[in-house]
């Protein structure tokens, strides 16, 4: 029955993979339905629920008559859902009176710090993952493999802003080894390779606090692979064709081990991007995390919309991206085809 | 699939741990008004005062009597994780069950909604609509689970696929058993294993998003959150009050979700029998 499953699974995901771009395109629109429809349908003033109470302070009268008819407000419901697409296109996401610019460009300001910051977090994670995984796998039961997994499943129990938190707390507040947060240090003008050691100095704890908390899932899923790959035949070849220890680890066992974790990239990247979000806002790196942070405080709701526009866009085109690459690595899913 | 789990449970050490842990954490929150000292927004002494035998945490920067916050806190998460976990549980046993049965253009479309649903990362869904709604405990629950439900749809799915082809329900058809009936005698009581699975996961989820949401300042701030504790305790680490203030709530979410994870990582060894043999050899 459990191969019955498996195997229902399998078709399951093979009929979803073709179906994909069609998920993506109905998932885009599920968000742009919510990001439309949800400031409409609010109790008072759509005016103000599309701005939120800063911008009625701004109000004219004029800007109140342009913006009603930029929205199509004083249109039905259907018009001003095209108004809003044909703004989205042109790639208007609204104005943001809180910051009195484009929300786009503030967007775009921030986006860099997270890009960088997430970047090099998927990179890290993902190989300090695989690497603890094939050690523990290869060790399963001894010393080793039994304190990694007791640890990392005991991290894994603690939410990303609080293992930031406690980094935070630790190697900033009480041994004051790096700053209490921002990514460069203000007025110092640096430049060049200081600027660099600023930046890095800066980004170390988020990266370290990202590397941790997400590595996690990478190591149990290599770690199992390489436990059911190590009893496979093409391992006693190696074995016995003399190869050395290492090799088999990595080069027959490991090289194995990686297609789940390539399969699991997707939700891998998405948990990123949202852990980077809680983790930013912890650390006041100025990225996308703090942006939303700020705007939910001030209910500045066009960069709160934008900002989850643009990170949901990401994460599509990420998976979008990812289903290609399957194509390559896994020669069966061609196959099947 | 008949196996006794609760024993089984029982026997797995983190299975314990987990289990046990849950009934301290719910024994606290039920007992809150009674074990709290103060109300815990109520002003009941100087702001930042250090633990002492009035304030066994010491107070907030308003004068809250932190380790009654951190009491109801506990109520928060647990009624979220609870009450989400169910809801989203029973939804994603509906979805599931129906779209296995029924099958053909009802089943492709629920499918096609759910990896719609699946591909955004559901806390992302869930502050977007929380920015507007400010939701408070009822509104939360039923925000968490309307992002939550996928997920557990597609395992009770698959699961529900596998007991449609049993025997038994075969017999049932041939008696001229209808969708229905079969549904709810055959196939539901058979998934019980896996849908307690899928809400413990929900639930470990919900409570993981609760925290989240608050400590973005998503939630209702009156909501009494681990989340918004640590919020509010973040502004303040250049003082010395994060050792009672920011750590215990941190260190209490953490532990509920840890203990979560335990059981729902023993409740899938139980379950997965090649995962089975696995432990017995890791337990040597």
């Amino acid at each position: 029955m459990e191969n019955n499953v498996d195997m229902k699974n399998k078709v399951v995901c093979k009929v979803a993979r073709y179906n994909n771009v069609v998920n993506y395109i109905v998932t885009f629109f599920i968000i742009l339905t919510l990001n439309f429809f949800l400031p409409r349908l609010m109790p008072g003033d759509p005016l103000q629920a599309i701005y939120g109470d800063d911008a009625l302070i701004a109000m004219t009268p004029e800007l109140k008559a342009e913006l009603i008819q930029r929205f199509a407000l004083d249109k039905p419901l259907g018009e001003q859902f095209v108004a809003y697409l044909r703004a989205l296109f042109r790639g208007d996401l609204g104005y943001s009176y809180y910051y009195h610019a484009q929300v786009v460009s503030v967007v775009l300001g921030y986006l860099p710090w997270t890009l960088l910051l997430s970047g090099l977090a998927l990179v890290l994670s993902t190989l300090t993952g695989f690497i603890l995984g094939v050690e523990a796998g290869f060790r399963r039961g001894q010393g080793l493999d039994k304190l990694l997994l007791t640890t990392l499943m005991l991290v894994n129990g603690f939410p990303d802003f609080f293992v930031g938190i406690l980094f935070l707390l630790l190697f900033s507040v009480v041994w004051g080894l790096f700053p209490l947060g921002g990514s460069l240090t203000p007025y110092a003008s640096l430049k060049g390779f200081d600027l660099m050691l600023d930046i890095l100095h800066h980004l170390a704890l988020p990266l370290l606090t990202l590397v941790v908390v997400r590595c996690v899932n990478i190591f149990l899923l290599t770690r199992s692979s390489m436990v059911t790959t190590l009893g496979a035949g093409f391992i006693l070849t190696a074995r016995a064709k003399g190869c050395k220890d290492i090799r088999v680890r990595y080069h027959h066992a490991g090289r194995h081990s990686l297609l789940p974790v390539v399969t699991a990239a997707g939700l891998h990247l998405t948990h990123l991007i949202t852990g980077t979000l809680f983790v930013e806002v912890v650390f006041s790196y100025p990225g996308l995390g703090s942006l939303l942070y700020n705007a939910l405080m001030v209910r500045d709701y066009p960069v709160i919309q934008g900002v989850l526009l643009i990170l949901t866009a990401a994460v599509l085109i990420i998976n979008l991206m990812l289903d290609l690459l399957y194509l390559k690595v896994d020669p069966r899913i061609n196959y099947a085809r | 699939m008949h196996v006794d789990y609760w024993q089984e449970i029982r026997e797995d050490r983190l299975g314990r741990i987990g289990l046990y842990l849950i009934l301290l954490l719910a024994l606290l929150a039920a007992l809150a008004p009674f074990l709290a000292p103060y109300p815990p927004e109520a002003r009941v002494g100087a702001a930042f005062s250090p633990p002492s035998s009035r304030h066994w945490l010491g107070t907030n920067d308003v004068g809250q009597d932190i380790w009654s916050c951190l009491l109801y806190g506990a109520r928060t998460s647990l009624v979220v994780g609870c009450g989400a976990g169910l809801l989203a549980g029973t939804i994603s046993v509906l979805v599931g069950t129906s779209s296995a049965l029924v099958g053909g253009f009802y089943d492709s479309l629920c499918m096609r909604v759910v990896d719609a649903l699946l591909v955004i990362p559901p806390v992302l869904l869930a502050i977007l609509v929380g920015a507007y709604f400010k939701p408070h405990l009822l509104t939360l629950v039923l925000l968490l689970a309307a992002f939550l439900w996928p997920g557990g749809a597609r395992i009770i799915r698959a699961e529900a696929l596998s007991l449609k082809e049993k025997k038994s329900v075969a017999a049932a058809r041939t008696f001229g058993a209808g969708s229905l009936y079969i549904m709810a005698r055959h196939i539901v009581p058979d998934l019980g294993p896996v849908w307690l699975a899928v809400m413990i996961q929900d639930a470990r989820r919900a409570i993981f998003m609760e925290a989240g949401l608050s400590f973005l300042g998503v939630c209702d701030p009156t909501l009494h959150s681990w989340g918004r504790m640590m919020q509010q305790a973040l502004e303040f680490t250049y003082l010395e009050v994060w050792k009672w203030w920011l750590l215990p709530p941190g260190l209490a979410l953490s532990l509920t979700v840890a203990a979560l994870s335990f059981l729902s990582f023993a409740l899938e060894r139980i379950l997965n029998p090649r995962l089975r043999g696995e432990r017995e050899d890791a337990g040597h």
